[in-house]
């Protein structure tokens, strides 16, 4: 994917895709809006006033060393920890205020973790269609079917009814990564989905993120793949102790960085070979 | 290692027979052994007594706790008072042991008939005689002769009708391993399963709450419990002897019997009995008689 | 990780050391290397000779100790054994087979009682939510009493207590009702902390996944932990039933319920024998070493299920 498509090609109807992409009612705002988010654990400040616009269909990549506050990030829009200070809009609703019904806001978003965390009693494609049923209340028979349509388009419908342990570690991120888009969700959250895996099995779950972006996907991905994230990003964002230093379209940020940390941490990965 | 294994499992089986071998002969107890061998001929006189017992010089008594009024006082065998107390001592004295000669010993009920050495010399526990537990233990002769007693709370409906035919139709229940329950299973025979309770003073309880409808016990028991235990109790009456009575419990074949037996006819011959009977059990004699 | 203080550590304690590479012990039949650990064909020889030699050794005592001759007449005398298990009340014998039955029964009725009861206050326990203090802090208490108190002693509570409080409904049950409420009493604290042992061993990773579909707490609890904490604890959980079925027993104390072992008791006394006991021994144990292979089984099958499920996941 080319910068050229990253800044100007937001063309939703040439990139959507009616089959993955979310609620048709919220397209055309803002997606998602960080406003001065800290957050701490205990005197751990992790987020010390992240500010961050999503468009609609953009893809952004987080990198940043270890314990820069990625996944604290992307787990706070998911609301699994609560923000300390600082705003979170979602197509414009504050859902960090009170009184805001956080299991309504998760079914709007998707999350893979880096240990994929399927459901190990269940099979791929009831831990698929776990949510449509108990959530979103779809009929079993309708659950399944969508489920297992998604299944032949990720390359899975042999495995619908094997359980996660017999899956190899990329089969079960891809199956995560599908049970994420069952959902239907308007944005996905990307947590270092490759890091628990084989090198040689990143690759298959790459694709089925390429393959999202390309349907116009909203993301927000925390990686570790630089090469990739140059690809596939709108937009990357280097975090560095909690606030985020640098962005810009990934060629100005990967070749052009600015921030002297930023290119510390560049030249180490570089130096890594990664990139 | 294995072999060690093998060589300590041999080794262990050998102690096994060593102790059970040696068990049968303890250096304290020269009574285990006799008690084997067949009962020889005794002469009862103190000296050859004094040597066949559990402790040398001194008899040892056994009875269980808590032990019961009017047979104890107290719950205290030692102090002489209660029926089967003053029996005690009475046969000690016949046998030549002074009053601090004779040893109490607390033998639950379900211990006493054991296999294997006994922890006394005779037990004292309200036991009656049967010809099944004669073949396991040995009997003396009846130091009393049992009757059965019905108690009831006195607005029972127990008080005023109990026909066979009514008792038949009652809520029993008994202390375990008394001849009360097989006497209510085989004499009473009624259509409700009887409760049977671990203890005497369990049963007790059952029937102040209203779980069982009457109680069966020896009329002295039944006359204890109803006049000073469980107030509003009333004795119904008692049923006719059946031929039962309260022997001591020995080990099988010990030869102390034909002593003790013989220290039992004297007692009685010389109206000992009778006069513990009157003292300790005496206000118990008019008690109206239930046919069964 | 102990599931609890005294009876049931065992199991979670194997877990771990399996988790650990370390040999389980049980784990024999599992993995069939059975063979394999005795050593070949002359261990295979040597350990049948130490064995008959063993039981041997055992039957020997048996034989010819001094007493050997009274303990087989008291404790297994075949005729005697015999009308213990049918009874005879032309004698005021009691069947101990007959009382089993009701030992059944009782297990029976407490452990559907027991599974539900546990699983409630387990997850009131579990849950977060405020207005909900009040239940979680008489969750902790009931637990925290019924496992402290000798089981005995609650039968004695409930069966002696309930009868003398003379209220309607509550003083007029059967002893077989008091006997199986205190079973239920004393056996919900235990399991309830089996429960939450399984519950907590559940990753949190796996609550956040099931929160972030949007599935609330409860549902949560319901489609994604529980499941599998029940999946965890099914061996430690057949172990207290295996104590239960011999608890049971311990029912007959209040009087009128004539089991197995009261049954036993009644006829040793008439008797002056205690083969009624022998046949009460031998008929729990056909009642528990049932359950207690199928126990093993399903530790075995967790084990390897564990071991390849842990060998697939890269």
């Amino acid at each position: 994917m080319s910068e050229a498509d990253a800044t100007g090609g937001f063309g939703g109807a040439a990139r959507g895709d009616a089959s993955l992409s979310g609620n048709p009612a919220l397209v055309g705002q803002e997606a998602v809006r960080l406003e001065g988010v800290h957050k701490s654990f205990g005197v751990l400040e992790i987020l010390r006033g992240i500010d961050l616009s999503v468009a609609p269909h953009e893809v952004i990549c987080l990198i940043g060393a270890s314990g820069s506050g990625k996944s604290t990030l992307l787990r706070c829009v998911n609301l699994l920890e609560p923000v300390n200070r600082g705003r979170i809009l979602l197509w414009g609703q504050d859902v960090t205020a009170p009184g805001v019904d956080e299991n309504a806001v998760r079914r709007h978003i998707g999350i893979v973790f880096q240990s994929f965390n399927l459901f190990p009693h269940m099979t791929v494609l009831r831990n698929i269609t776990l949510g449509p049923i108990r959530v979103l209340g779809v009929p079993r028979d309708q659950a399944e079917e969508a489920g297992r349509a998604l299944l032949v388009r990720f390359g899975l419908s042999d495995k619908r009814d094997d359980y996660p342990d017999r899956l190899s570690g990329g089969q079960q991120q891809r199956v995560a990564i599908v049970r994420a888009l069952a959902m239907r969700p308007g944005i996905m959250l990307l947590d270092e989905v490759t890091s628990a895996l084989d090198p040689e099995l990143v690759s298959e779950v790459l694709g089925v993120i390429r393959e999202l972006a390309d349907a116009g996907m909203t993301m927000l991905i925390a990686t570790h793949e630089m090469g990739f994230a140059r690809d596939i990003a709108d937009r990357v964002c280097f975090l560095d102790e909690g606030v985020i230093l640098e962005q810009g379209p990934p060629r100005q940020v990967f070749t052009a960085p600015v921030n002297s940390r930023t290119q510390q941490f560049l030249r180490r990965i570089v130096d890594a070979g990664r990139l | 290692m294995r072999k060690t294994f093998v060589l300590v499992i041999f080794a262990l089986i050998g102690l096994g027979l060593t102790a059970v071998a040696s068990s049968a002969s303890p250096a304290s107890s020269s009574k285990a052994a006799s008690a084997v061998l067949t009962a020889k001929a005794s002469s009862c006189s103190h000296a050859s007594i004094a040597r066949d017992v559990y402790k040398i010089g001194s008899l040892t008594v056994a009875t269980d706790s808590p032990a019961y009024e009017p047979w104890f006082s107290n719950n205290t065998p030692s102090n002489g008072k209660g029926y089967e107390s003053a029996v005690a001592y009475a046969i000690a004295k016949q046998l030549g042991f002074s009053k601090s000669q004779v040893k109490w010993t607390v033998e639950p009920f379900d211990a006493s008939f054991a296999p294997g050495p006994k922890k006394f010399d005779f037990d004292i526990n309200e036991i009656s005689y049967t010809e099944e537990r004669a073949t396991v233990v040995s009997f003396s002769a009846s130091y009393y002769d049992v009757q059965q007693a019905l108690i009831a709370m006195r607005n029972s409906r127990i008080v005023k009708h109990h026909t066979p035919a009514d008792l038949r139709t009652y809520v029993f229940g008994d202390q375990i391993g008394s001849t009360s329950l097989a006497f209510i299973n085989t004499e009473l025979r009624p259509t409700q399963q009887p409760s049977v309770f671990n203890t005497l003073n369990d049963a007790k309880s059952a029937l102040q709450d209203g779980r069982i409808q009457a109680l069966v016990a020896d009329t002295p028991t039944a006359q204890y419990i109803s006049s000073s235990e469980i107030p509003k109790s009333v004795l119904v009456g008692q049923f006719p002897s059946t031929g039962e009575h309260y022997g001591l419990l020995f080990a099988k074949n010990d030869p102390l019997v034909a002593c003790v037996n013989k220290a039992i006819a004297t007692l009685k011959a010389n109206g000992s009995l009778a006069k513990f009977q009157k003292e300790y059990l005496g206000i118990y004699t008019s008690v109206p008689t239930i046919k069964p | 990780m102990p599931v609890r203080g005294s009876r049931g550590g065992t199991y979670l304690d194997q877990q771990t050391l399996v988790a650990a590479g370390a040999p389980a012990p049980g784990s024999f039949e599992g993995n069939g290397r059975g063979s394999h650990l005795l050593g070949g064909q002359r261990a295979a020889a040597v350990s049948t000779v130490s064995t008959v030699v063993f039981i041997g050794g055992v039957i020997a005592l048996f034989v010819f100790a001094p007493g050997a001759a009274a303990v087989r007449h008291t404790f297994f005398n075949p005729q005697q054994m015999k009308q213990a298990f049918l009874g005879d009340p032309s004698k005021g014998l009691y069947s101990v087979g007959k009382g089993l039955i009701l030992n059944i029964e009782m297990f029976l009725i407490a452990e559907v009682l027991i599974l539900f009861f546990a699983l409630v206050i387990a997850v009131l326990r579990q849950l977060r939510n405020p207005v909900l203090f009040p239940f979680r802090m008489l969750a902790v208490v009931y637990t925290d009493v019924f496992r402290g108190v000798p089981l005995i002693i609650v039968i004695y509570g409930i069966g002696f207590g309930a009868p003398a409080l003379y209220i309607r409904g509550v003083s007029t049950q059967s002893d077989f009702v008091y006997g199986i409420v205190a079973l239920v009493l004393s056996y919900s604290a235990y399991v309830a902390e089996v429960y939450r042992a399984g519950i907590n061993s559940v990753h949190q990773s796996q609550v956040a996944a099931a929160r972030s579909l949007g599935l609330s707490q409860w549902k949560s609890l319901r489609f994604v932990v529980l499941p599998q904490a029940v999946r965890t604890v099914i061996p430690p959980l057949l172990n207290d039933f295996i104590s239960l079925q011999k608890d049971t027993a311990l029912v007959s104390t209040l009087g009128a319920v004539i089991e197995a072992n009261r049954a036993a008791q009644i006829d040793s006394s008439t008797l002056f024998v205690y083969s009624s006991y022998t046949v009460a021994a031998l008929l729990f144990l056909c009642l528990t070493i049932p359950l207690a292979r199928f126990t093993d089984r399903l530790i075995a099958r967790d084990v390897s299920r564990r071991m390849a499920g842990g060998a697939t996941v890269r």
